[in-house]
């Protein structure tokens, strides 16, 4: 009988060169497979990769002041919430590319300031990048060309994993003997510095608080004055400086949201020292970052508007400023009456706020009990297609429809909701 | 033939260089998105619009623009004071946005359109960076777009010449490059030389060797450019040469020319590399040597690069000179890139001054390009936007091309020296319409193979610019009275007033799909994402009622 046969054979899907959507290296070697609706991850890919795809996939209703609702009263809802607020907020904004457009379309519809949940981060690179530049390379050049990569403050153990997999130590490489002979440093606590196997860092232990503080006499030592060290410390910093003057192509990689509130600190100082090197010999720099959708929010938002996050669209004209549009500046001194978080990568909770809110994007625990409205949405890369862009800022991904679960697209709701406006 | 509605453009004078006509006047007809003939039932004109005192053209065509793409999007990111000086206010366009050297994708259709143009073309398109440059200019509205894909600073093609791998191979991969990236043409920038600057070169002259693979510019550019014509491609290689801005890079541009020896090529930004080293600052004008090389190579065509005076930003694949470069920046930042085995980029802010010698004499090398090439069908109107100027800037350059006065004018406000260095005082030569029309219009689509773009034709599509006669080209070209794209009218009296999608338009040609299998183990073996995950899928593009593709064909052999 056909349908006991059918019944019998495996239901699984496999599907190869699967880009994951879980963080800004946007790993594109997955073997994922699908059974009904369940993933899970069965070649490459991390552990966090593992546990996200392989997340249940829970029957949300769209709600209503914590109530059940149907799609439309929702969305009628979250439009009529937009049309109340004098000045919205959108955050969080954990989406693809299409929701970015979707999102940055409804905000200059209704005068909203946007910020990204990992807002002060991206912020930590921009930043350098307006003031003095930067000089970066791609996952690619690493994985080829580098002799040298240095962890500047950097813990790759469980965000950005493979990393170490795919560019510090690959099973291959253009230039063999640069892998052959490359040297990996950590700067930074010694339990951060990468345990993945064969990574074999070489690591220069230190707080977080005293990387800048390295950074800068690994520059002293370049320019011959004398550095502020003595000691274990001295020599370690001074066999670091004697291996990037021996490389050469060095590569020197940071991780913004790893770094407090002085990054841009760190980032234009490891900068300095890159420029230094560029005047003699090659080196670049490389941000890991740009989870949840980060990277593509700014270039997004740059692309559409000029400016990356985070910004405004309450007055005539579009208003840029990263620290007046910070989502817990404004939500701290009440400047916003209303907030619109969207997050579909992962179950992030908007912060706590009295405010009227819309929330689309995976269910969180709170979403029953909040005053407004919640729209589950799916996530790109699994629930519906998309497109990412990577750390690097270079390469964007496409992403796969891997299920059907009847999911809408954060970008469709947000869609439904400008149509609501009038 | 009931019920057709035809739109006429009554009584205009018609510059349409690709039919001849020059100035005539004569009635344009559009219906369903097309020029039509004269309807024989005028019943059927439910339209018309009296454009007696007007000047009729088709939509302007930029053929080297850069308007999207990483390196585009980090000017943009990095530069907030050129936006605050130049937002769009709410209701100005349909959407909001910024401008001024690195304006956001809406404020360059809306402006672009807001020009009478319908169609520009990136010239600097990553394989590696594809996705994002067609995210970019399926978010720039109204005009139709395409770009060219860089080639021949990625390791694959320098490994494939050191390898000696046959043409046919470098064939397949050019044409499979075309297909994965969605693009149009093919570009090389210093060809070679960013490669080479990531082994720590820091000039690479035309017989200089790559440090690691051995290779030298003229291989690349040789077998690039025998490929491409091999292949059919209706544009020819488009070549940003080797020494971009070094004094006496004029040498290599003839020596570059020479080097072609006959095959099609299509030169960019000639300004920047038609530099001598004469006179006491060793800067000096090698135009004139430039136009008649070109003159005299009917294989060549050419764009300018005019540099106007005022802040941009310069941006780059040519991370070798753009570093160069960076200690020249103003303001003092800069962003380099190594782009992933594949190409490079640099971006480097840069303010253009009247009173500084060599940015004087740059102006006035470019206006001599201008002026000395003879033939409009292979030059074209650009700034190279915005590394010369911002492309806002075409109406007054298009008022120093024709007006012979306005332009020593302006050449007596210049760095007096530079002045004295140049011969353009003494170049008489004024552009007409029509010669502006072949260089913005005709020409490029003709260059590109656009077919029914670019002039006004029976079968054309609608995309027709009417200008108002005015003794003032600046003022004339600045504000159209009406745009029509595929037969809306979308400006009126320089306004946008309906926001249209427009096309975007690749070439596609056929290749021996077994080269995918080679590049199949590459990608597995050296790169950070997959070959299948790198192309751009139609429906990425199309998708959704978004955009549309446009796919043009191989030039048949003659």
């Amino acid at each position: 009988m056909p349908e006991q046969l059918a019944e019998n054979s495996d239901p699984s899907t496999l599907h190869h060169a699967v880009a994951c959507p879980f963080c800004g290296l946007l790993c594109d070697d997955l073997v994922v497979a699908e059974t009904r609706g369940a993933l899970s991850v069965t070649d490459n890919g991390c552990a966090k990769a593992r546990i996200a795809y392989a997340r249940p996939v829970v029957a949300a209703s769209p709600l209503v002041n914590g109530k059940p609702a149907s799609l439309d009263d929702a969305l009628n809802a979250a439009a009529r919430q937009l049309k109340r607020s004098r000045q919205p907020l959108f955050g969080g904004f954990g989406t693809d590319i299409d929701g970015a457009r979707a999102a940055l379309a409804l905000a200059e519809r209704c005068g909203a300031i946007v910020d990204h949940l990992h807002g002060r981060a991206l912020a930590h690179n921009v930043r350098v990048l307006q003031t003095r530049g930067l000089a970066t390379t791609t996952l690619a050049e690493v994985r080829n060309r580098a002799d040298l990569v240095v962890l500047v403050g950097a813990d790759i153990n469980d965000d950005f994993h493979e990393f170490a997999r795919r560019c510090l130590r690959p099973s291959s490489a253009l230039a063999e003997e640069r892998l052959a002979t490359r040297r990996v440093f950590h700067l930074g606590p010694a339990r951060e510095a990468p345990r993945q196997p064969g990574v074999d860092a070489e690591s220069i232990a230190c707080s977080r608080e005293e990387v800048l503080d390295l950074v800068n006499a690994l520059r002293a030592l370049r320019l011959q004055r004398q550095p502020r060290l003595r000691g274990k410390r001295l020599q370690a910093v001074s066999n670091l400086a004697g291996a990037i003057a021996a490389s050469e192509y060095a590569v020197f990689v940071w991780t913004p949201g790893q770094l407090g509130e002085d990054g841009d600190l760190v980032i234009g100082a490891v900068c300095d020292l890159i420029a230094d090197i560029n005047r003699s010999k090659r080196a670049a720099g490389l941000a890991l970052g740009g989870n949840d959708g980060g990277q593509s929010a700014i270039a997004t938002a740059a692309w559409l508007t000029g400016y990356p996050l985070q910004l405004s669209y309450a007055g005539r004209t579009l208003e840029y400023d990263p620290l007046r549009y910070d989502t817990a500046r404004l939500l701290a001194a009440g400047a916003v009456d209303s907030l619109l978080w969207v997050s579909t990568f992962n179950p992030h909770p908007a912060p706590v706020t009295d405010l009227p809110q819309t929330v689309i994007g995976m269910p969180t625990a709170q979403a029953s009990s909040m005053r407004g409205v919640y729209l589950p949405a799916g996530t790109p890369g699994l629930d519906h297609r998309g497109q990412l862009i990577r750390t690097d800022g270079v390469v964007a991904l496409p992403l796969p429809q891997l299920r059907d679960v009847a999911l809408p697209s954060a970008a469709f709701l947000l869609h439904e909701i400008a149509k609501r406006m009038g | 033939m009931a019920g057709r509605s035809i739109t006429e453009l009554r009584g205009g004078r018609v510059y349409d260089p690709a039919h001849g006509i020059d100035g005539v006047v004569q009635s344009i007809y559009l219906c369903d998105g097309q020029v039509v003939g004269a309807p024989s039932d005028p019943s059927d004109i439910k339209v018309s619009h009296d454009l007696s005192g007007c000047i009729v053209m088709a939509g302007g065509i930029d053929i080297h623009t850069h308007i999207g793409g990483g390196k585009v999007n980090l000017a943009r990111m990095m530069l907030p004071e050129d936006h605050r000086q130049d937002l769009v206010a709410r209701g100005r366009h349909p959407r909001m946005g910024s401008g001024h050297a690195a304006p956001s994708t809406l404020t360059v259709g809306y402006r672009y359109a807001e020009m009478g143009y319908t169609a520009c073309f990136e010239p600097a398109m990553l394989a590696a960076n594809a996705r994002q440059a067609h995210l970019e200019m399926g978010d720039t509205p109204i005009v139709d777009k395409g770009a060219y894909v860089l080639l021949g600073n990625d390791d694959l093609m320098l490994r494939m010449l050191a390898g000696k791998e046959p043409g046919v191979k470098v064939r397949d991969y050019i044409a499979w490059t075309l297909r994965a990236a969605q693009a149009m043409a093919i570009k090389v920038v210093n060809p070679g030389g960013i490669n080479a600057f990531k082994f720590n070169q820091r000039k690479l002259d035309l017989d200089e060797q790559n440090a690691y693979y051995g290779i030298t510019p003229r291989q690349v550019l040789l077998a690039l450019a025998d490929g491409i014509r091999e292949l059919g491609l209706p544009h020819p290689l488009h070549i940003h040469g080797c020494n971009l801005g070094v004094p006496g890079n004029l040498d290599t541009t003839l020596a570059t020319i020479a080097a072609l020896d006959g095959l099609p090529a299509h030169l960019t930004h000639v300004q920047f590399h038609s530099y001598g080293t004469e006179g006491d600052r060793k800067f000096s004008s090698g135009a004139a040597a430039v136009a008649e090389a070109v003159n005299r190579s009917p294989n060549i065509s050419m764009d300018v690069g005019q540099i106007l005076f005022g802040q941009t930003v310069t941006e780059s694949g040519d991370s070798m000179r753009q570093y160069a470069g960076s200690a020249f920046g103003s303001p003092k930042k800069s962003v380099l890139m190594d782009i992933e085995c594949d190409a490079g980029c640099g971006v480097v802010p840069f303010k253009y001054k009247d009173k500084n010698f060599v940015n004087a004499l740059q102006w006035a090398i470019g206006l001599e390009l201008f002026l000395l090439v003879s033939d409009p069908w292979r030059l074209f109107l650009t700034t190279d936007h915005p590394n010369g100027a911002p492309f806002t800037t075409y109406p007054h350059l298009i008022r120093l091309l024709m007006d012979r006065s306005f332009r020593n004018d302006m050449l007596k406000t210049i760095n007096p020296d530079a002045a004295a260095a140049s011969t353009l005082a003494s170049i008489e030569r004024e552009y007409t319409l029509y010669e502006i029309a072949i260089m913005t219009r005709a020409g490029p689509a003709r260059s590109l193979g656009l077919g029914n773009l670019g002039h006004l034709g029976v079968g054309a599509r609608g995309d027709v610019a009417v200008y108002v006669d005015h003794p003032d080209r600046e003022r004339m070209f600045t504000t159209p009275r009406f745009v029509f794209k595929a037969g809306e009218m979308i400006v009126r009296d320089g306004r946008v007033i309906a926001s249209p999608t427009g096309a975007t338009h690749v070439m596609r040609v056929d290749y021996d799909t077994s080269i995918e299998r080679t590049l199949d183990a590459y990608f597995e073996r050296y790169m950070t994402v997959s070959r299948r995950n790198l192309a751009v899928a139609d429906g990425e593009i199309d998708g959704d009622g978004r955009g549309s593709l446009i796919a043009h064909g191989a030039r048949r052999s003659s």
